[in-house]
């Protein structure tokens, strides 16, 4: 039968005279009988699991009120205060609710301190009695994980995990229900469910996609619909007899525990046990024990025998000087771009490696995973063999990473089977005993077996293991069987199987042939997620193939696109006029092919200006046309503009003393106050690049420097920029001051907020509306 | 002619790279208010000034005051990659960085809506200092409110936020059964006439 929760504590409370503002989890104190009260209520309304009045009732927020220290006594006078009112056959659910902060990196709260908050007074709870614990209302599921690990460590009672999702169908912080369901399944939640935010016809798929992805029971508590504010107060519209009509659908969709949140009373209860009375929890159709992956976003499943899942390799500093050296500065730069290359690559998973000799590896891995969790929505394998690293890994991970890996040693059996277990890791085990290399399939299936079996007595579960065969380089021992390996652990386990493919060409010529072979043959023997470099063209060929092979891409198509000839791209003229080849490359920006062309010309004897003219400042004016016209976009200006620096660079290389002819002086800068630049800065390029020379003052400059230089270089054209109004005025004061100074430069002004009107009132020559513009007008009043 | 492709691989990187270097951080606040005096409940009270933030606000009974950042480092890398000569990715960078501090504003946006449709409001679109008739020198009484000191943005004396990839705003928190304003453009209530953005959304 369906399980019928309390309703809301707020509402009740405040009709019981709680003044706004006022501390709801002191009562318990205060007005115990009060507490009692509601409480009786709502078991005389249906009622069957009682919620504490404790869901502020951590130090953090309980320190709101000055009560920090009294976190023992509130969540043991509420235990009492709902004691008071049950009977024998009503359950005492012991409500947690947020910090109200977020954890680090999002925020300031470290997962260890959130874990000690939530540990205090789900400790309290337990020792004052209650039956259960109910996380509720959590919106990160970093928080929800910090409080479940606290709960697990504080207590062997049943644990309820219920999240808020937004009508996105996610948490604040990205979480689908899918994902939710695994990452806390994974850590031993006992139920799992959804409250608040929104009301019953909003929560019903999420409630669907949790009863598909979850294999333990659903909750629901929903508000009574979306509130209002009427007069000054927080309302909401639905009303009992609606809310219960809700609570069949509810139970339809896989819930088997309903209750309410926000805005719900005890004649809502009373409407939805009404409604459901005699309805049965539904029967579900329990999800397979898939090994499944997840980050704080998504999930990946590993089924055994399907398509196959990519593991990339490339986050590992071992024989790659840059990535170390940057991993031991601190800097995750190089790291974050493999990171995100890999999964262009097609990586599904990334394994991440810190193992830099003399660094902190624990800080490393730390930094590197919330990094990464931040960037990536692929789901991270920790690789390491230390046990710390891997602990701080694995708290720093807002999802279900893999363990790489568990060996059959007694050691490591020892200490990462439990860190598996608390932070709901799945693991990749590896064949390996304290005895060495196991040499035949059967001896490496035994050392899985044994590794199993230890998982299973420290509480992990069949979708927990990825299995690895084992390569050895085919140099000294045969690939042969480790094939017959993956073939026997999917007869004897069922479960996944991986490796790491590259080690089978170690010490051989040719390496990529015997690589992406050998990834063929494996694939075949039921590799499910090879660890690969998903850079490699060769297994990339490979996996397409395969793909195309066994069906994972039906009919091929996904291949035939791929690698069916298509046309190929018509190549630029290779001959023609040398000059019109240079300007078509400026054009195009192909800044690569300009430099050959350029030299080819010289050295047939053409000369520097024929170049200029007749080449380069033909496709600037040509792409200045075309920018101005709206045919192309400033990227394409600057590209061109780029190909053309690459061009005079040419030309001064080879012959040095032509360079240095310029068509006029220009000094530029943005005004005093005004830091923005890039503007400028591409105003200075493109006039560069039409043959001035240019004097860039910078951004942030004086008015009198301004008139200095324009007097010290005789400058024959001032450019002045300014971004904002608050800064803008200082046009106006250059140009005075310019005036007053004698100096007889013009002056063109431009910027985000300047317009015509504007540089005509300043008095300044002209107006520019963009760095093209800029560059017409320079060479009209020259 | 026909001028180069828009370079989707140097779009590609920069989106990539801005995603490496952002750092987003927000911080925000909430505060009384009361439309008829266009004052924001604060030590001292902080008076509205403007007709079109007034108008946005007029129906808002508290409202939320936001900044965010992303930090310096995409500033400084576009700033060494112009030096190289990388003038088109720079400036792919410089826009990509905007995106990104955009995209922050939006995520610190949702969780500020999330609240006020708790307590039975409903949000108005975010207001910043320097859109319409809202004299960006309010920008560090802004910075005050929203607390920003926490997340390192401050403002310099021309009101620039440093770093420069950072937003402030406002929010109208206004209570449910009174519809908010649509969401509209923003060009529609700015008077920036030669704004960029403008002459880009209208075109």
């Amino acid at each position: 039968m369906i399980t019928i929760f309390d309703g809301a504590m707020g509402t009740m409370l405040q009709k019981a005279g709680l003044p706004p503002g006022d501390c709801p989890e002191a009562w318990n104190l205060q007005h115990r009988a009060a507490i009692t009260k509601i409480h009786r209520t709502y078991i005389e309304h249906g009622a069957q699991i009682i919620e504490t009045n404790t869901f502020g009732a951590n130090r953090i927020k309980l320190s709101h009120y000055h009560r920090e220290r009294q976190v023992d006594a509130i969540n043991a006078a509420a235990v009492q205060a709902a004691r008071a009112a049950a009977g024998p056959s009503i359950r005492i659910a012991g409500s947690v609710g947020p910090t109200g902060k977020f954890i680090a990196p999002l925020g300031d709260l470290g997962f260890d301190l959130a874990c000690d908050v939530f540990e205090e007074q789900i400790r309290a709870l337990d020792c004052a009695g209650v039956d259960m614990i109910l996380i509720e209302t959590i919106i990160d599921i970093q928080e929800m994980r910090a409080a479940l690990r606290a709960a697990k460590k504080a207590t062997a009672k049943p644990v309820i995990c219920q999240m808020s999702f937004g009508d996105d169908g996610r948490t604040i912080t990205g979480t689908d229900p899918q994902t939710a369901a695994v990452v806390l399944e994974a850590m031993g939640a006992d139920i799992i469910g959804v409250n608040c935010s929104l009301g019953p016809a909003q929560l019903l798929p999420v409630v669907e996609q949790l009863a598909a992805a979850a294999r333990c029971p659903i909750s629901a508590q929903p508000n009574a619909g979306m509130p209002k504010l009427i007069g000054g107060e927080t309302v909401f519209p639905m009303q009992a007899a609606e809310f219960g009509q809700w609570a069949p659908r509810l139970a339809a969709a896989g819930a088997a525990y309903i209750g309410g949140c926000c805005g719900t009373t005890p004649a809502h209860i009373a409407a939805a046990a009404q409604a459901v009375k005699g309805v049965a929890v539904r029967t579900r159709d329990v999800p397979m024990p898939i090994l499944t992956l997840t980050s704080r976003t998504g999930s990946v499943a590993i089924p055994a025998g399907a398509a196959p899942v990519l593991i990339g390799e490339r986050i590992n500093p071992t024989g790659r000087k840059k990535l170390a050296a940057d991993i031991k500065e601190g800097n995750f730069s190089s790291v974050k771009k493999e990171a995100l290359a890999q999964i262009k690559a097609g990586a599904h998973i990334l394994d991440v490696n810190m193992g830099v000799a003399g660094i902190d590896q624990t800080a490393a891995m730390q930094k590197a995973v919330e990094e990464l969790s931040l960037l990536v929505a692929a789901p991270l394998s920790i690789d390491t063999s230390d046990a710390r690293a891997l602990e701080a890994a694995l708290k720093a991970y807002p999802g279900r990473a893999l363990i790489n890996s568990v060996s059959a040693e007694p050691e490591r059996l020892r200490d990462f089977l439990p860190l598996a277990k608390q932070y709901g890791a799945a693991i990749l085990c590896l064949p390996l005993s304290e005895k060495g290399v196991p040499e035949t399939a059967e001896e490496r299936a035994e050392l899985i077996q044994t590794i199993m079996d230890a998982a299973y007595a420290a509480g992990l579960r069949r979708q927990d293991f990825l299995l690895d065969g084992l390569v050895m380089t085919a140099a000294t021992t045969s690939g042969a069987e480790t094939l017959r390996a993956l073939r026997l652990y999917r007869k004897r386990f069922g479960c996944p199987a991986t490796m790491g493919l590259s080690n089978i060409s170690y010490g051989l010529p040719g390496r990529p042939l015997i690589n992406s072979t050998f990834l063929a043959l494996s694939l075949a023997s039921g590799l499910d997620a090879p660890i690969l470099n998903p850079y490699d063209p060769a297994m990339r060929d490979t996996l397409a193939a395969a793909a195309a092979i066994m069906g994972h891409d039906k009919n091929g198509r996904r291949y035939s696109l791929q690698y069916g000839g298509a046309a190929a791209e018509p190549a630029p003229p290779a001959n023609g006029d040398l000059l019109e080849q240079i300007r078509h490359t400026v054009v195009n920006g192909e800044k690569e092919a300009v430099a050959p062309l350029i030299r080819q010309a010289l050295a047939e004897g053409r000369a520097p200006m024929e170049l200029t003219d007749g080449a380069l400042t033909a496709a600037m004016n040509e792409i200045g046309a075309a920018f101005s016209a709206g045919r192309c976009f400033l990227p394409q200006v600057l590209l061109a503009a780029e190909t053309m620096r690459e061009a005079f660079l040419t030309i001064k290389e080879v012959l040095p003393a032509q360079a240095g002819h310029t068509i006029g002086k220009v000094v530029l800068a943005t005004v005093k106050g005004d830091i923005h630049d890039l503007g400028k800065n591409i105003v200075a390029a493109l006039m560069e690049n039409n043959g001035f020379q240019v004097i860039d003052l910078g951004k942030d400059v004086s008015a009198d420097a301004i008139v200095e230089a324009v007097l010290s270089e005789q400058a024959d054209i001032v450019g002045l920029c300014a971004l904002m109004t608050t800064t803008m005025p200082q046009i106006d004061r250059t140009v005075a001051l310019l005036k007053k100074s004698g100096c007889t430069a013009k002056t063109i002004v431009g910027g985000a907020v300047v317009t015509a009107e504007y540089a005509a009132q300043a008095g300044a020559d002209r107006y520019a509306a963009d760095g093209v513009n800029a560059v017409q007008i320079a060479k009209e009043l020259l | 002619m026909k001028p180069a492709a828009f370079c989707p691989d140097l779009l590609e990187e920069a989106c990539n790279e801005a995603q490496i270097l952002a750092k987003p951080q927000g911080a925000w606040e909430l505060y009384p208010y009361d439309a008829k005096t266009h004052i924001v409940d604060f030590f001292p009270p902080f008076h509205i000034k403007g007709e079109k933030i007034q108008h946005h606000l007029q129906d808002a009974r508290q409202v939320a005051v936001l900044a965010v950042t992303i930090g310096a480092a995409i500033e400084t890398s576009v700033h060494t990659y112009f030096k190289a000569g990388r003038y088109a990715y720079s400036l792919l960078l410089d826009a990509a960085g905007t995106a990104a501090v955009e995209a922050a504003a939006d995520a610190l946006n949702d969780v500020i809506d999330r609240e006020a449709r708790l307590r039975g409001y409903r949000t108005t679109w975010r207001f910043s200092p320097g859109y319409g008739d809202w004299d960006v020198r309010v920008q560090k009484k802004i910075l005050r409110l929203a607390q920003a000191e926490r997340i390192q943005l401050s403002a310099t004396e021309s009101y620039m936020l440093i770093p420069r990839k950072s937003i402030t705003a406002l929010i109208g928190f206004i209570p449910h059964p009174l519809s908010a304003p649509a969401r509209v453009s923003h060009c529609a209530v700015c008077e920036q006439q030669n704004c960029l953005a403008r002459k880009e959304t209208e075109e």
